[in-house]
């Protein structure tokens, strides 16, 4: 165990090989973060808020210097039917995304794909108008 | 057609119009939101499709579509502008949606069995 330690210190890619298991709390909303029953080895978010902190530039590599809090900005369809959370780093605005895992609060990731749902931007009135011109109104 | 106004032709969907090239060049196309991928963060030229994969709602009155290179996989922000589709914007937004990982009418169930928080509420 020792030699793996002193491999994950001084081994500068040691986590694009290797998953990451070790227990975080959330320093955005203080929750408990274990790896155990996210089913996937590469968590990088906090199941309960769904923030992540901008530590990789590239994933796995530990190399970025900014550190910023990463908020959940939407969720897409990968193209294997799975759903993905995008993050954006508050402080440089970097992008990234991550699989969602098993244990993510489902709520808000609903809330996360339903916020355009319910903003003035597209309106009812709008979408209806532009319904009566799709019929030929 | 002169030199002030050119014709814009999208290079995904073929989608043209002539857009007034002087005052606004659009960095996405309004039909189909996808765009050319022109620099990567190093500066490197890629050339890929952007192809939008998302929105994001900043506040009521300001949206961005979230684009992804389909070559190298780079995620991009474009700010919605009044002459985008809309029904582009609604058909991309609702894709999460109508595929979710989770059954959805045992939400609260799932929610209650990892200890979160939030309600239905209607």
């Amino acid at each position: 165990m020792n030699r793996e330690n002193k491999r994950r210190k001084y081994d500068k890619g040691y986590f694009r090989t290797h998953p990451c298991t070790d227990s975080f709390t959330c320093k955005v909303c203080g929750w408990p973060v274990v790896s155990a029953g996210a089913g996937t080895g590469h968590r990088n978010h906090c199941p309960n808020c769904l923030y992540s902190i901008h530590l990789d530039n590239e994933p796995g590599d530990r190399a970025s210097d900014c550190h910023g809090r990463m908020e959940p900005i939407g969720v897409w369809v990968r193209k294997n039917g799975e759903w993905a959370v995008i993050h954006r780093c508050t402080r440089c605005g970097k992008i990234g995304s991550n699989r969602t895992a098993a244990d993510d609060n489902p709520m808000k990731l609903l809330a996360l794909a339903m916020r355009p749902f319910g903003s003035r931007m597209i309106s009812r009135s709008e979408i209806k108008k532009m319904t009566e011109s799709l019929e030929g109104k | 057609m002169s030199e002030y106004k050119k014709e814009f032709i999208c290079p995904n969907c073929g989608w043209s119009s002539s857009l007034d090239m002087n005052i606004d060049e659009p960095d996405h196309c309004p039909n189909c939101l996808a765009a050319i991928h022109k620099e990567d963060t190093e500066g490197y030229e890629c050339g890929g499709m952007l192809e939008a994969v998302g929105i994001w709602v900043k506040s009521d009155d300001e949206w961005y579509i979230i684009q992804r290179c389909s070559l190298c996989g780079e995620m991009m922000l474009a700010p919605v502008t009044e002459r985008d589709s809309r029904i582009k914007i609604l058909s991309i937004a609702s894709k999460p949606l109508s595929s979710p990982p989770f059954p959805v009418d045992r939400l609260e169930e799932l929610t209650k069995m990892m200890g979160g928080r939030g309600k239905i509420k209607i």
